[in-house]
């Protein structure tokens, strides 16, 4: 009996070669076993258990067709193909698409059902599959889908590499990287899920399930790789799917389902794998020999029984001696200047998957929505106020870069926001909106606030003047922030809305300010610092100490002002879902705050940083659930003040800009460079924007999609890029007008002046 | 884990070595699951009655809220064991104290994971364990407990008394917290170091009149149950 085992890669996330070798070896103390390898840089070929190696060259550079006929001149002569890698079963499942009664590996229409991230293959087993979304969506898509997972979420190639993405310019470097790796830009967002990992082992061979294993991780490699876990059988209710699972796909061959059991006991399935996993040898220790089964059911040769040694394995680092026919291999040099000799994939996969692409451009492409299903769309459709103001433009007389006030479109979110703000208020609890100054302190917008019954909400006195300037009443505003006393001097006398204190320093120095007769407030209150989110405003509640803190500086507020609590955290940094948590976090503060100082809250006030689209598009459901949630927790409350400040300002201007020049490069890559730069659009790491370009000819508005051109900015500075992966409409030239749109908030306000003459 | 005497004189805190032969507690383990804890209660944190003790207790029930994150309810209370790591505790000790403290017992986690638990509208139960250890294990706990001049009466021999939470999950269904450590018990029923020799979860409800059920074993409520 030969049998022929690859993956043999034995590093800290090593391939399960080794592991099949050794439970084979076990089973069929007899048997030939021969390593297949495509780099002699890998560890396991020096394991002393293989009686013989096949080094083949590595994926990049092996001649695919003759490498197919000498495998099958192995299979046809009786050997035996146990794969342990996912992209040579994929090539191997080509090459042999209906299978070989000696390949044990699964055929080509099981491994299309079994393609992540839907696993269409697993629909019968009781698991559940992890919220996903294609990249092939629209950037303002996949940001949306981001911040509805709180940022917890993973960018993942169709067949190894899961990146973590927080932040939305850790996806962009990711999704570059990954494309580029793999040799895809079809990608896709997954949501994490937490808890602990466990996986579910198969041997099977033509569609009859031999043997299958649970196993929990019991520790893991900073990977998050198995290098100890339990083992124990899997319990009937998996099985029995599992079994049909393995008939329907007619499997054959070792697989591997990935799951993570979260705290209620469900199990989510991240992958499952066309492959024995790694830790196969650990349910061999267990007494689960499922290679050898395998080979039993190819050959009908009885495998030798191996009694179970423990229910529980762990891994250990071992120095074996190197085949002195297989020397090892020189250290790559470091490139010049840099650190480290990483060769990621020494056999060359990354080639391989490339190369599969050309075979089969399908054949790894991500499972991602049923057949019949809209396909995603790159390019995000503009609001029709967008198209209108955009419109309005006179752009011949223009100069650029030049920020564009949407008329329209902010005089409709204004609007919309004073009417839900009425409609959410009761005789008893009123809701007000309060527009934040800092987040663009254009005094159009400033107007509108006040026009649509927004009080104006200010965080130094400098913007209370603007306020005031613009036609606000001091009873109209409300101050907050740690900056409050700054500029000196000018602090309203008359009576303020509410002010905030930031810490407990300003909360003294607030009431010296009121018993001096130097400040009024009809609300004075603190603005709090939950604990488990990382902010530097706030009085912080991370202690019993600092908390009580926190107590007795309340009971020194002024008893003839009511109690406020301002609580704020920006919805868009930490997602939506955590936000919410955030608030009914802060609600029980509160009541806690209540009970212990003997003052009851009267105004709540609670930012901010909402992305436009969480706050204005169904978002109505949960603010009336949350001023439910207030008047029940905290029933002394009077008004609750939002400050929907990003809301308003980001969708309420545009920035127009003019391409300079250019440039086009090897393989469609295109640089082109515009008169704006970073330093009118320095968001643009942290948020998508919505990009047209306006038509030379007929002055249409082109939507800008997904492709390989880079947006350059005029600024010497090597950062100044402010978009990638985009494509210019067909005809782009120089001259002609691109327009940024959701440029209004931060954008704007902390546009600055670096390369403007 | 310590002694109910403990709670009212915490200037008299003796070592089990003192107090051997003194009919305070028994020199060997009874012939019975829960050894000479047969009849051990279940630590108690208490409250000075005033306004120190209020404050603490709703910081911790607010600020465990806050550390879910968002999460699933049902998730353990880690941020405990990074409050406060597991040690030697003088008792009595009050809520203003114990969730102050930088090193507490499994008594004062057990008491706090409840708290905080049933706060979160759970049903959970106070849950004592006894597991086995090494001779050497048990030297070196009696010596940092004798430096912190704290009772060990939580050792014998190879086996210690330790305190956690049953946690209802199903309808009849719990998993069973381990504060001090940070994690669920492996209800699989391992032996050796670590290992899990015996449990008792006190629940005063009629509603699991038939016990509960940990992993495949049902447990019956207020006896201690050999594992």
């Amino acid at each position: 009996m030969k049998i022929f085992v690859s993956g043999l890669y034995a590093g800290g996330n090593p391939q399960p070669g080794v592991g099949i070798v050794r439970s084979l070896r076990q089973g069929y103390p007899d048997a030939t076993i021969v390593g297949v390898e495509y780099s002699n840089g890998v560890s396991g070929i020096h394991f002393d258990e293989l009686d013989d190696l096949w080094i083949q060259r590595p994926w990049g550079e092996l001649d695919l067709e003759s490498y197919g006929q000498r495998v099958r001149e192995v299979l046809d002569a009786g050997g035996l193909w146990i794969s342990g890698s996912d992209l040579e079963a994929m090539w191997l499942a080509s090459v042999f698409p209906d299978g070989h009664a000696n390949l044990l590996a699964p055929p080509m229409a099981g491994i299309k059902r079994i393609t992540k991230p839907v696993v269409e293959a697993a629909s019968g087993l009781p698991v559940r599959i992890p919220t996903y979304l294609s990249t092939e969506h629209s950037d303002w898509d996949l940001h949306a889908f981001c911040r509805a997972q709180d940022w917890r979420v993973w960018l993942k190639g169709p067949y190894y590499d899961a990146s973590r993405t927080p932040t939305w310019d850790a996806f962009t470097a990711v999704r570059n990287a990954l494309s580029k790796v793999w040799s895809t830009e079809k990608l896709f967002l997954q949501a994490h899920v937490s808890g602990y990992e466990e996986s579910v082992m198969l041997s099977a061979y033509q569609g009859e399930l031999l043997g299958a294993v649970s196993m929990r991780k019991r520790d893991v490699t900073a990977e998050g790789k198995t290098w100890a876990g339990d083992v124990s059988d899997v319990p009937p209710e998996f099985l029995e799917p599992l079994r049909r699972m393995v008939r329907d796909t007619n499997w054959t061959g070792g697989g591997e389902l990935e799951m993570v059991r979260d705290a209620s006991d469900q199990l989510w399935l991240i992958e499952m794998n066309p492959r024995f996993p790694a830790w196969v040898h650990g349910a061999t220790i267990a007494g689960h020999n499922l290679p050898a089964l395998l080979v039993q059911a190819a050959t009908g040769v009885r495998a030798q029984p191996v009694p179970a040694q423990s229910a529980e394995f762990t891994r250990v680092v071992l120095e074996v001696p190197v085949r002195a026919d297989y020397p090892l291999p020189p250290l790559p040099e470091p490139f010049a200047g840099a650190v480290g000799h990483s060769m990621k994939h020494p056999s060359g996969l990354t080639a391989l998957a490339a190369r599969l692409h050309k075979i089969d451009p399908d054949m790894l492409d991500v499972a991602l929505a049923p057949e019949g299903s809209p396909a995603p769309n790159a390019v995000s459709a503009l609001p029709e106020t967008y198209v209108a103001d955009i419109g309005a433009q006179d752009f011949g007389a223009m100069q650029t870069p030049q920020y564009i006030y949407m008329e329209s479109t902010a005089e409709a979110l204004f609007a919309s926001a004073a009417e839900r703000a009425r409609r959410l208020s009761t005789d008893d609890v009123e809701v007000i909106s309060g527009y934040s100054i800092k987040t663009n302190p254009d005094k159009r917008l400033i107007k509108l606030a006040l026009d649509n019954g927004f009080y104006a909400e200010a965080i130094s006195l400098g913007e209370v003047q603007t306020a005031l300037e613009v036609g606000f009443r001091p009873d109209q505003v409300i101050l907050n922030g740690p900056g409050k006393w700054w500029p000196e001097g000018l602090m309203p006398r008359e009576t303020m809305h509410a002010v905030f204190c930031d810490s407990v320093a300003d909360l003294d120095r607030v009431v010296a300010a009121v018993e001096a007769g130097e400040m009024s407030a009809r609300h004075i209150g603190i603005r709090i610092r939950t604990p488990n989110i990382t902010s530097r405003f706030g009085i912080p509640l991370d202690s019993p100490t600092t908390f009580a803190k926190l107590i007795e500086a309340v009971k020194r507020l002024p008893t003839d002002s009511k109690f406020g609590v301002h609580f704020h955290m920006a919805s868009s940094h930490v997602g939506v879902a955590q936000w919410w948590h955030l608030f009914e976090s802060m609600l029980r503060w509160c009541r806690s705050i209540e009970r212990l100082s003997g003052r009851t809250i009267e105004m709540l006030d609670m930012g901010g940083g909402w992305y436009p689209d969480d706050w204005h598009a169904d978002e109505t459901s949960k603010i009336a659930h949350a001023a439910e949630l207030v008047r029940a927790m905290l029933p002394a409350v009077r008004q609750i003040a939002s400050e929907p400040g990003k809301a308003m300002a980001q969708p309420s201007m545009a920035l127009a800009m003019r391409v300079l020049e250019i440039q086009e490069h090897e393989d469609d890559m295109i640089e082109a460079v515009v008169d704006a730069s970073i330093a009118e659009i320095p968001m643009h790491f942290w948020q998508p924007h919505r990009m047209v370009r306006q038509c030379g000819e007929t002055g249409a508005l082109q939507p800008i999609g997904r492709g390989k051109t880079y947006l350059m900015g005029r600024l010497c500075m090597e950062h100044d890029i402010i978009a990638s992966n985009v494509q210019l409409p067909e005809g782009t030239r120089a001259g002609d007008l691109l327009i940024f749109c959701d440029a209004g908030g931060y954008d704007r306000s902390m546009s600055y002046v670096f390369g403007r003459g | 884990m310590y002694l109910v005497e403990d709670k009212a004189k915490r200037a008299d805190v003796r070592t089990s070595e003192q107090l051997a032969g003194e009919g305070f507690m028994l020199a060997t383990p009874i012939a019975s699951p829960g050894g000479k804890w047969e009849h051990f209660p279940n630590s108690h944190i208490s409250h000075h009655g005033k306004a120190c003790c209020d404050i603490a207790h709703e910081w911790l029930i607010a600020y465990d809220f806050a550390q879910l994150n968002g999460g699933d309810i049902l998730s353990g209370p880690r941020w405990m064991r990074e409050h406060s790591a597991w040690g030697p505790s003088a008792w009595p000790i009050h809520w203003c104290e114990a969730v102050d403290a930088k090193i507490v017992d499994c008594g004062v986690h057990a008491a706090i994971a409840q708290e905080a638990f049933v706060a979160r509208g759970l049903r959970a139960f106070r849950a004592q364990f006894i597991q086995r250890y090494s001779a050497d294990a048990a030297a070196s706990w009696r010596e940092s407990w004798g430096k912190g001049d704290v009772s060990d009466h939580w050792i014998d021999g190879d086996a210690i008394y330790h305190e956690g939470n049953a946690v209802v999950v199903g309808d009849d269904h719990v998993k069973l917290w381990d504060g001090s450590a940070g994690w669920w018990i492996n209800p699989r029923g391992e032996a050796g170091y670590g290992s899990l020799a015996a449990v008792r979860i006190d629940a005063r409800v009629d509603s699991f009149a038939t016990g509960l059920l940990w992993g495949n074993r049902r447990i019956p409520l207020n006896l201690w149950v050999e594992i």
